[in-house]
C-alpha cells in the first residue's frame, strides 16, 4: 500500500476509529487533531505498518456497517450518540446510570425532556471526553427546563409543621429562599383571625410592606387588612395590620409608657419577615426590642432566609419568653437549583462537576469552565499589565 | 476578549438556553441602565404580541399609579422585553417592573447586586457578575448569606422544574469565592445590639432603674455574650482547678512573693551588668592608669595614650593611641600587654587627633627616645565580684526566700504557677466585661441623659425627658437638644423640612445639586454648629445644604409638579422619593409632639400635608 493511499483510507476513517488505531501506536494520541494523527501513523516505521493495514481493513468494516454520521454534525457529545456507548462499555454505562437516576429524580412529573429539547449546538465538545470525562455535560444540565404542569398546592411537610407548631409556642423558620414561607405566615394568619386576634405583620422596607399588603388584601380582602407607617393609617382596626418593623418597635414602648393606643391586648401573632436584619449593624437592635418587648400571650412567627445559627436564635427566644420557640429548619430548595458558567465568549459550562448545588461542601469546579475562566483571566489581567 | 459579556449578547444567549425569564445582578445603577440603552442601540426587539402583554400589563398598573404614566422608559420596556430595578426608580415603577415579572411578560430584569434584599421576586434564572460589592467606601466580599439571597431568586415555585445561576466574569469577579458561597453553611448571625437615647429614655419611661439591668439581660446580644462568656467559665474552672495544685506553702501568696523576688534579683543582676560590662579584672584595673598622656605597651610597639573611651556597641574600654611615626590607633584595652611607669605631659583636645600637633609631635618624639627597658607598673587585679556578699545579704534581709524550705519547689513551680494565675486573672476579666458591657454601654448613655436634664439623677424622666422619648430616630439629641434651644421657633414648614432631610440623609454620595436656598444655608449652618458641640455624644450627621433644598423646594412650593423637582436636581427620582420618605417620618415624629410643642407640632403638621402629593401619595 502506497503512502498516498493509506493516506486517503485514514483520512476516511471516522475521528473515534482512527483513535482507536492509533492506540498503542502514536503517544499521546487523544491530544491530537486528525490531520496530525494521520500524519503521525504514516511516520511509523514499516514493519508496524503492516499490523497497522490489516487493523485498518477491520477498522473499515466496521465503519460500514455503522450508519453514517451526517455531514455538518456536531462533534460526537459525551452521551448520547450510540457510538460513544461503543468506545467504552464501562465509560457507557455509568454515564447511562447516571442519567436514569436523574430521570428517577424527576420522574413523575416531566416526560422525557429530550423529545422537546432540540440539542444546542454551539456547546463545545468536552475536551478530554475519553481520558477525563466529567460527570455531566451542559446539555444534561441544560436539560430538564420546562414549566411543571398546574399542580393542585400541596404544602409541604414542614409548612404544615410551622402552622402546628404555632398552637404551642413561638415558631422561627430557617429556609431557603423562595421556598414557600409566605404560606406558612398566610395559614398562621387564617388561623390567628378565625380565633379573633389581632395579626402584625412587619417587613423591614416600606417596599416589601407594599407588596405583602397588595398580596393579602388578594387573600383576604381589602377591609381584613391595614397598614401603618409613620405619618398614616389605612385601616387601623383591620385583623391584620402591615408595618415596619420601626413602627411596631415605637408600638411597644408607648405601651410600655402606659399609653395602649393599639389593641395590643388582643394581639395574638406577630410575624416578623426577613428576621435575619436582626444582625443589621443599623437597625438590628429594633428587631431585638421588638422580640424582647412583644406582649406575652402573643406568638411570634420569624420568618428568614437560610442562617447560620437558627438554633441559637430559637434557644434565646424560648430563654425569655413564656413558651418554647419551634425550629424549623432545612436547606433543601423546593426547586432545584443548578449552577452554570458563561464565558464572555458565549461558551456555556456547567460551574460544578456536580449537577445540583451541594449544600455540605464544595465541589471542584468543572474541568471546562475551569479551563474558560483561567482564559479568561489571563486575557483580563495579562492586557492590563 | 471582552472584560465582561455585553448585555444583548447575553440575552441572546439566555433566550437560546432558554433560561429566560432571568435577573442579571451588576455592580452599579449605571450598568444596568446602561444595559438598558444598549438594547436599543442595538434594536432587538421582542415579537409584538408580547409587546402587547406587556403594554396591556403596564396600563393596569398606571391605573394604579398614575405617576408612572409616560415614565421614559415604559417604550423600551414594551419594545424589549427588560427593564431595570434599582433604587433610582420609584417604588411605583418598582412595583410595575415587579408585576410585569411574575407575569412572566419580561425576558430580564437589570438589578443592582447592593440591592438584593429589595429583588422580591422570582425568575427561572439569576445571573451573577461580581463576587464583590462597593459597601459604603470600600470594596467587600458578598457574605455567603448574601451569595445564597441572590441565587435563592432563581427558580420559581410551580413555574420551573429547576432554577439556574449562572455566572458570568466581570472585573469583580472571584470565581471561588461565588463558588464557596454558593455551596457553603450561611454565616451565623451576630446580634448589633446597641444603646439609643430613645430607648434608654423609653425603658426608663416604663420601669425603674433597677428593672433595666434584667430587661437588657434578655437580649440577643447579652445572650451571645453570656455563651462567650460560657466558654470563658469552662476555661476559667479548669484555670481554678490547676491553681489548686500551687495552693498555700510557707507564706500565703507565694506566687506573689517569689515573684517580687525574681524580680528583684533580676533587677539586682541588670544594675550589675549595668556598671561592670564583661571584661575581665586586668582590664578593669588598668582602666585608671589609662590616662592621656600615659606610656604603654602594645604587642609590638610601645604609644601614648590620647584618650581613653568606650566602643558605641558593646560599651568595650577603647584607647586612642599614637604610636611610632605619629601613627593614630584605636586599640582595645585588652590589646595593651603593659602599662608603663612613665607619663608625659599632653596638649590635650576636644576632637581628632586629640591633642594639639605640638602634642603629637612631642609624643612620637618621647616613642623615639624611649629607652628599650622602661619600669612597668604593677597592676593588682581585684577578683571578679560576681558574689558580691553585700547583694545576697539585702536579699535575705528583705525577703524570706532564700533562706525558706519550700525554695526549690517555688523554683521549680513559679513560672506555670504564675501562667496559670495571669490567664485566670484575664479570664476572671473578660467574664466580668462580657457580662456587664451591655449594662455598662446603657449606663453611658443615661449618665449623658442626665448630664443634659432630660433625666433627674434618680434616672426618672424630666419634663424635657417625657416628649423627648418621642422623638425615636436618628439623631435624636440633637433633634431635641435644637427644639430645646427654640431652634424651630417660628420656622417655616419648607425650612424645617429642609432641616429634617439634611439630618436624615446619610449618604456621602456627591450627586446633587441645586439652587441655593439662602434662609436654609443659615439654618444649617446654625444646626452644624450645634451638631458639632453634641459630637462626643452623637455622630454628627451630614448636613447637606443640595439635599436639604431639594426637599425644601417640594414644599415650598405645593404647585411644583414632581417632574419639575426631579429636572431641579442631579439625584435618582428614586432617592428624592426616599429622602422625602424619611423627611416625612421625622416630621411625623415631631407632629407627635402636640402635647407639648403645638407651634412646632403644626407647622411639622403643615410640611407634612404639603408633602404628601403627587407620588408621595400613591403608596402608604
Amino acid at each position: 500500500m502506497t503512502n498516498d493511499e493509506l493516506e486517503t483510507r485514514l483520512a476516511a476513517l471516522p475521528g473515534r476509529l482512527l483513535r482507536r488505531l492509533a492506540k498503542g501506536r502514536a503517544s499521546r494520541h487523544f491530544g491530537m487533531g486528525k490531520s496530525r494523527l494521520i500524519h503521525e501513523l504514516l511516520a511509523l516505521p514499516p514493519d508496524r505498518r503492516a499490523h497497522m493495514e490489516t487493523e485498518l481493513a477491520s477498522l473499515e468494516t466496521e465503519a460500514a456497517s455503522l450508519p453514517p454520521p451526517s455531514s455538518n454534525a456536531p462533534p460526537p457529545r459525551a452521551e448520547g450518540t450510540p457510538a460513544h456507548r461503543e468506545h467504552g462499555q464501562r465509560n457507557g454505562q455509568r454515564k447511562h446510570g447516571h442519567r436514569e437516576r436523574g430521570r428517577r429524580e424527576h420522574g413523575p412529573r416531566r416526560h422525557d425532556p429530550r423529545e422537546h429539547e432540540p440539542r444546542a449546538p454551539a456547546a463545545p465538545p468536552p475536551r478530554h471526553a475519553a481520558t477525563d470525562a466529567p460527570a455531566l455535560g451542559i446539555g444534561a444540565m441544560l436539560e430538564d427546563i420546562g414549566v411543571p404542569p398546574p399542580r393542585p398546592f400541596v404544602p409541604d411537610p414542614w409548612q404544615e409543621e410551622a402552622v402546628a407548631r404555632l398552637a404551642t409556642g413561638n415558631v422561627i423558620l430557617s429556609v431557603p429562599t423562595g421556598s414557600g414561607k409566605t404560606y406558612v405566615a398566610v395559614e398562621a394568619m387564617r388561623r390567628a383571625i378565625a380565633a379573633e386576634q389581632t395579626v402584625i405583620y412587619t417587613s423591614p422596607l416600606k417596599a416589601l410592606s407594599n407588596t405583602k399588603l397588595t398580596e393579602f388584601v388578594q387573600t383576604f380582602g381589602a377591609e381584613n387588612v391595614g397598614i401603618l407607617t409613620g405619618d398614616r393609617r389605612d385601616n387601623p382596626q383591620a385583623p391584620i395590620l402591615i408595618m415596619t418593623t420601626e413602627i411596631l418597635r415605637n408600638l411597644l414602648y408607648d405601651a410600655g409608657g402606659g399609653e395602649i393606643d393599639m389593641r395590643l391586648d388582643t394581639l395574638g401573632l406577630v410575624i416578623l419577615d426577613e428576621s435575619q436584619f436582626i444582625a443589621d449593624p443599623e437597625r438590628g437592635v429594633v428587631w431585638e426590642e421588638t422580640i424582647i418587648f412583644c406582649p406575652a400571650q402573643a406568638r411570634l412567627l420569624l420568618l428568614s432566609a437560610s442562617i447560620g445559627n437558627p438554633d441559637d436564635i430559637a434557644a434565646w427566644i424560648t430563654s425569655i419568653r413564656s413558651t418554647p420557640c419551634h425550629l424549623i429548619h432545612h436547606r433543601n430548595r423546593s426547586v432545584p437549583l443548578r449552577a452554570a458558567y458563561l464565558d464572555p465568549s458565549g461558551a456555556f459550562a456547567p460551574l460544578f462537576r456536580t449537577r445540583d448545588i451541594s449544600q455540605t461542601h464544595t465541589p471542584p469546579l468543572h474541568p471546562e469552565t475551569h479551563r474558560l475562566f483561567s482564559r479568561y483571566e489571563e486575557h483580563t489581567l495579562g492586557g492590563r499589565s | 476578549m471582552p472584560p465582561a459579556i455585553h448585555p444583548v449578547d447575553l440575552l441572546e444567549l439566555l433566550r437560546h438556553r432558554r433560561l429566560t425569564p432571568a435577573i442579571v445582578f451588576l455592580t452599579s445603577r449605571r450598568a444596568c441602565d446602561e444595559a438598558i440603552d444598549s438594547f436599543a442601540h442595538r434594536h432587538a426587539p421582542i415579537p409584538a404580541e408580547r409587546s402587547a402583554a406587556i403594554g396591556r400589563t403596564i396600563d393596569t398598573m398606571t391605573a394604579e399609579y398614575p405617576s408612572i404614566t409616560n415614565h421614559p422608559l415604559i417604550p423600551t420596556v414594551r419594545q424589549y422585553g427588560v427593564a431595570a430595578h434599582h433604587a433610582g426608580h420609584l417604588p411605583s415603577w418598582k412595583i410595575a417592573i415587579e408585576e410585569l415579572m411574575r407575569q412572566g411578560c419580561l425576558d430580564a430584569v437589570f438589578a443592582t447586586t447592593t440591592l438584593a434584599a429589595g429583588v422580591d421576586f422570582p425568575a427561572r434564572t439569576v445571573v451573577v457578575t461580581q463576587s464583590h460589592i462597593r459597601k459604603g467606601r470600600n470594596f467587600m466580599e458578598l457574605s455567603v448569606s448574601e451569595i445564597q439571597q441572590l441565587a435563592g431568586r432563581g427558580g420559581r415555585r410551580g413555574k420551573d422544574f429547576v432554577g439556574f445561576v449562572v455566572i458570568t466574569p466581570s472585573p469583580y469577579i472571584d470565581l471561588g469565592h461565588l463558588a464557596r458561597g454558593l455551596t457553603s453553611h450561611p454565616e451565623p448571625l451576630d446580634s448589633q445590639f446597641v444603646a439609643s437615647y430613645p430607648m434608654v429614655l423609653n425603658l426608663l419611661k416604663a420601669h425603674p432603674i433597677d428593672h433595666i439591668r434584667p430587661i437588657l439581660e434578655k437580649s440577643f446580644a447579652q445572650f451571645q455574650l453570656n455563651q462567650r462568656a460560657n466558654v470563658h467559665e469552662t476555661k476559667l474552672d479548669k484555670a481554678d482547678e490547676q491553681l489548686k495544685a500551687y495552693g498555700q506553702r510557707e507564706c500565703a501568696d507565694w506566687i506573689a512573693l517569689w515573684q517580687s523576688f525574681h524580680q528583684a534579683k533580676q533587677r539586682r543582676s541588670n544594675v550589675r551588668r549595668k556598671t561592670t560590662p564583661h571584661e575581665s579584672p586586668d582590664v578593669r584595673a588598668r582602666l585608671s592608669f589609662l590616662t592621656p598622656g600615659r606610656l604603654i605597651e602594645l604587642s609590638k610597639d610601645r604609644g601614648v595614650v590620647l584618650r581613653q573611651y568606650r566602643s558605641r556597641g558593646h560599651g568595650q574600654a577603647m584607647l586612642t593611641v599614637v604610636r611610632g611615626h605619629g601613627r593614630i590607633v584605636e586599640y582595645p584595652v585588652s590589646a595593651v600587654t603593659a602599662v608603663l611607669d612613665a607619663v608625659m605631659d599632653l596638649a590635650e583636645t576636644k576632637r581628632f587627633p586629640w591633642s594639639t600637633a605640638q602634642g603629637l609631635a612631642q609624643a612620637s618624639d618621647t616613642l623615639e627616645r624611649l629607652p628599650a627597658r622602661v619600669q612597668r607598673l604593677p597592676v593588682r587585679a581585684e577578683p571578679d565580684e560576681a558574689d558580691h556578699p553585700m547583694l545576697t545579704e539585702t536579699l535575705n534581709g528583705e525577703f524570706p526566700c532564700p533562706t525558706c524550705s519550700s525554695r526549690p519547689s517555688c523554683q521549680k513551680d513559679h513560672p506555670r504557677a504564675l501562667r496559670v494565675r495571669q490567664d485566670h486573672q484575664r479570664l476572671t476579666k473578660t467574664v466580668h466585661a462580657l457580662r456587664t458591657e451591655l449594662w455598662h454601654r446603657f449606663r453611658q448613655h443615661m449618665e449623658t441623659l442626665q448630664h443634659f436634664d432630660y433625666l433627674t439623677p434618680a434616672c426618672k424622666l424630666t419634663d424635657d425627658g417625657e416628649w423627648a422619648r418621642l422623638i425615636r430616630i436618628n439623631h435624636s439629641l440633637l433633634i431635641t437638644e435644637l427644639i430645646r434651644m427654640g431652634a424651630f421657633d417660628g420656622i417655616e414648614p419648607s425650612i424645617l423640612t429642609g432641616v429634617m432631610a439634611g439630618i436624615a440623609h446619610d449618604d456621602d454620595r456627591p450627586v446633587a445639586f441645586s439652587r441655593r436656598n439662602a434662609p436654609l444655608a443659615s439654618m444649617l449652618g446654625q444646626v452644624r454648629k450645634v451638631a458639632h458641640t453634641l459630637s462626643a455624644y452623637e455622630e454628627p450627621p451630614l448636613l447637606r445644604l443640595d439635599v436639604a433644598t431639594v426637599a425644601a423646594l417640594w414644599i415650598a412650593d405645593p404647585a411644583l409638579p414632581w417632574k419639575d423637582l426631579i429636572r431641579s436636581t442631579a439625584m435618582a427620582e428614586g432617592d428624592v422619593y426616599r429622602l422625602l420618605a424619611r423627611s416625612l417620618e421625622y416630621l411625623s415624629q415631631l407632629h407627635a409632639l402636640r402635647g407639648t410643642h403645638p407651634d412646632l407640632a403644626r407647622v411639622a403638621g403643615q410640611a407634612m400635608d404639603n408633602m404628601r402629593r403627587d407620588v408621595l401619595q400613591e403608596l402608604p
